[in-house]
């Protein structure tokens, strides 16, 4: 069977840095895939290339067995690829409602089914009663919030979220883990991005760790804890 | 936990809808109601015509700047090449009026393809390149032929003149834009258009076609400016460069948008209502002070209301927008 | 022909001169406030309406009237500053506000000058001995080899500014990163009011030498020099005044060799197509690599 998503030899440079040297790997349905590394490891430029927004120097990416390489980034969202971001990206001055509606605007459903969706995930962010303020209201903490309710929208296939838990406090934070466990038990895929092990280590399956763009290990938590490699990257010079 | 149920959120959600469509209502019947009567009861029909205008050409601005973020200020371009459309259809090839001033909409439209390279331009890149297109449109129209363009004393329409019936062109055209942009406000083209203005890159792997739905609107902006040239070549009887090609018609449009609030269908309507009134005032006051006031006007709109009348309203009670179209 | 190229070149220098103050002063304002100044041609005009008071009242001749244009507009940018541009950061797209605010002053200030001198356009009738000089083969009127004179003063004296004394350096630091000046302990409001005022000053200086240069000015040419000032920052290369000083000689030889060559409309579309060019080449592909980390 085809995995979910694949990512085979992807290479992006920057002028003269290369920022991913030779990624590859495999996330399967309902696999929380964990990916570490430290800041400029290449975390976020291997989730750009992956949704779209970079176009890989070299390499392959594969949906579900289909290649995807060179598609925009409009295109691998109707493949049913979601994300959220680092540093939250809300449509600012559009209701939250609204903001929902942004990623379901191509479906045939009628509007009318697609606000009470749109609610529905609202009432299951505990955001409803927002529902009709500007994005750019929130606090933000419920703009993190914001966007992964939009990202789920669509119900997306594979889920990427980059920190989701960065500046989010405890309360939020544990939220946020039970939403990703049950995306996973949705069988959706999802990639979480994280400098932060702690989370990573209790969420993912899997572990992916990054060091200047390049793979440096890969396994289970247990493996990657005591990986020489990673705790070298992270503790090293 | 006192949250709404979902069947009294619907419902909410209908009452809602009923506000913003009456009020929409009330605010389009006053305003057909209040231009119809004008060449009845014998009201100052220039002021009133250009006063239509100035809705139009702001409404249309608002699409681009409300909706799709793009501060075009060579907006006149699309005027100025709508004039000529109109002028030398009639009368260099002898096209009835009202069949020309649909092919001034095209020739808008046709402009608004040429100049899409541009949209992938943004902010201040976007606002400089759109002024220079205006200045190369007008550079080229005044070094065309003078059998072609009528040179630098422009092209009169001759024994075209109907100033009625050019009144009540230029009051559909007007209701043409307005129904557009009350559309748009609802529609998932509009939302979609929003998302872009916010966050292009976030819209795009959301599933926006961005390069699509820009075009849509930039398309839209650019029809009514074109026709409004047309409109008030026909009614004016002349066209020229200097005057279909002004400035000043992208800064009064800018500013009348501004001065109500973009984002809104009411914004552009408030906005040239105030400011055309204004303007009169002060033009009858000090015609020789009516530009410097005009000046300052904009510079103080930018720093003490730059959300503009509707904009600043709807910021201080955000429960209501809803309720405003 | 081969005069008529000679001229052209001398002829483009000269100009070039002009265009390259007015785009280095265009160029630090947008470096380090973010403000495109459209007005910055009424600035120019400006200076020129000061010389020609100056000398047709109080009989001062236009290389009397630099320091003072110098001077007084400098302090009138100081103040310009502090009224227009602190405020502008509060709405939703600075950028684009900063433009629709400057050319809303663009109007104003070319109203005014309307109101005071007329639409009549002017010149200051005041003539050098002798009034004309030789240059290779050809004549050049004194008037235009003392304005390139003072061009090249002007230019040097900035760029050393710039480069070789603190307060210049910090400039050019704000240019680069106008976050990290800040967290440097650089007062940036005091820098930018001083940016403000340096372009403004700068803006007057020119504004003297178009009377010197250009057959005639009045109050309605600001908006031509805005637009080529915006060409040559563009080519140039948004805050970088060295840049704008080479694309400023580049623009005048070009614009004065095509007159040569050309009809005048024509090489006005040139300019201008040069602009949405240069712009459209530089900028492709240029949002994705914004978002890079």
């Amino acid at each position: 069977m085809n995995a979910a998503l694949e990512a085979r030899d992807l290479i992006k440079r920057f002028g003269g840095l290369v920022a991913l040297d030779g990624v590859q790997f495999a996330a399967a349905e309902g696999e929380v895939l964990g990916i570490i590394g430290v800041n400029g490891a290449g975390k976020t430029t291997l989730m750009n290339c992956l949704c779209g927004l970079y176009q890989p120097d070299e390499g392959e990416i594969r949906l579900a067995g289909e290649d995807v390489t060179g598609r925009t980034p409009h295109e691998i969202a109707a493949r049913g690829v979601g994300r959220t971001f680092q540093v939250p990206r809300v449509f600012r001055r559009m209701s939250l409602i609204d903001n929902l509606l942004v990623p379901v605007l191509r479906r045939r459903a009628t509007d009318r089914a697609l606000i009470d969706q749109a609610e529905t995930m609202l009432e299951r962010m505990r955001l409803i009663d927002l529902r009709h303020n500007f994005a750019e209201e929130l606090s933000g903490g419920q703009q993190k919030l914001l966007e992964m309710a939009r990202m789920l929208m669509p119900d997306p296939r594979v889920v990427m979220l980059d920190e989701p838990f960065a500046g989010v406090h405890p309360t939020l934070c544990r939220f946020m883990i039970e939403q990703i466990e049950a995306m996973a038990a949705e069988r959706k895929t999802v990639l979480l991005i994280s400098h932060d092990l702690t989370s990573i280590y209790r969420l993912s399956h899997r572990v992916l760790a990054l060091n200047q763009g390049r793979v440096i290990a890969e396994g289970g938590v247990e493996a990657i804890r005591g990986n020489p490699a990673v705790i070298e990257a992270y503790l090293g010079a | 936990m006192n949250r709404p149920n979902p069947s009294s959120r619907s419902a909410d959600r209908e009452r809602a809808d009923r506000i913003y469509y009456t009020l929409a209502a009330l605010l389009g019947g006053a305003v057909i109601l209040y231009f119809a009567v004008v060449p009845f009861v014998g009201a100052n029909l220039a002021f009133h015509f250009y006063l239509m205008l100035w809705i139009t050409m702001a409404s249309g601005f608002n699409v681009s700047s409300g909706f799709s973020g793009y501060m075009p200020f060579g907006y006149v371009a699309f005027y100025g090449v709508g004039a000529f459309t109109t002028a030398i259809l009639v009368k260099k090839l002898g096209f009835p009026v009202l069949l020309a001033l649909p092919f001034s909409g095209l020739a808008g439209l046709v402009l608004a393809l040429l100049f899409a390279p541009t949209l992938r331009l943004s902010g201040i890149y976007f606002a400089i390149v759109s002024l220079a297109l205006a200045y190369i449109c007008r550079l080229v129209i005044t070094n065309m032929p003078e059998e072609m363009t009528g040179g630098s004393f422009g092209i009169q329409l001759g024994s075209q003149a109907e100033p009625v019936l050019s009144f009540y062109v230029m009051m559909a055209t007007m209701m043409l834009a307005l129904g557009t942009i009350l559309w748009l406000s609802r529609s998932r083209l509009g939302k979609a258009l929003r998302a872009v203005r916010d966050d292009a890159e976030a819209a795009d792997m959301m599933g926006v076609n961005i390069t699509r739905v820009r075009l849509y609107g930039w398309l839209i902006a650019a029809f009514f400016p074109a026709v409004c040239g047309g409109v008030e070549a026909w009614y004016t009887n002349i066209v020229d460069t200097e005057t279909a090609f002004n400035t000043l018609i992208t800064a009064k449009t800018v500013i009348y948008a501004i001065a109500g609030g973009l984002g809104t269908v009411s914004g552009p309507i408030v906005g040239a209502l105030v400011m055309v009134w204004l303007d009169e005032l002060i033009w009858r006051q000090f015609p020789l002070l009516n530009l410097l006031i005009l000046g300052l006007a904009t510079v103080l709109l930018v720093l003490f209301l730059p959300r503009g009348i509707v904009g600043t309203l709807l910021r201080w009670r955000p429960a209501w927008r809803r309720y405003v179209p | 022909m081969e005069t008529l190229v000679i001229i052209g070149i001398v002829n483009g220098l000269i100009v070039g001169g002009v265009y390259a103050l007015i785009g280095m002063s265009l160029t630090l304002l947008y470096g380090v406030l973010r403000v495109v100044n459209f007005a910055h041609g009424e600035f120019v005009i400006g200076g020129s309406f000061l010389a020609y008071v100056l000398f047709n009242t109080f009989g001062i001749p236009p290389l009397a009237a630099l320091p003072i244009a110098a001077i007084s507009f400098f302090g009138l940018g100081y103040v310009a500053y502090f009224l227009l541009i602190p405020r502008l950061a509060r709405s939703d797209d600075p950028e684009s506000m900063s433009f629709l605010m400057m050319y809303g002053l663009s109007i104003a200030l070319a109203a005014f000058m309307l109101v005071l001198f007329e639409a009549d356009s002017r010149s200051i009738d005041y003539s050098f001995t002798p009034i004309s000089m030789k240059v290779g083969p050809v004549y050049v009127a004194t008037a235009r080899v003392v304005a390139l004179g003072v061009t090249l003063v002007v230019a040097a004296g900035v760029s050393a500014f710039l480069f070789l004394t603190l307060p210049g350096k910090a400039l050019r630091a704000a240019i680069m990163n106008r976050e990290a000046i800040q967290i440097m302990g650089v007062d940036i409001v005091k820098l930018s009011a001083f940016a403000f005022a340096l372009a403004t000053g700068i803006a007057g200086i020119t504004g003297v030498l178009v009377a010197l240069v250009f057959p005639a000015f009045n109050a309605f040419s600001g908006p031509e020099y805005a637009i080529i000032g915006f060409i040559v920052v563009v080519l140039g290369g948004l805050g970088n005044p060295l840049g704008a000083l080479a694309a400023g000689v580049f623009y005048g030889l070009a614009e004065q060799l095509a007159t040569v060559f050309l009809p005048q409309a024509m090489a006005q579309i040139v300019g201008f197509a040069l602009l949405v060019g240069t712009i459209l080449v530089r900028n492709a592909g240029f949002g994705r690599w914004r978002v890079s980390r």
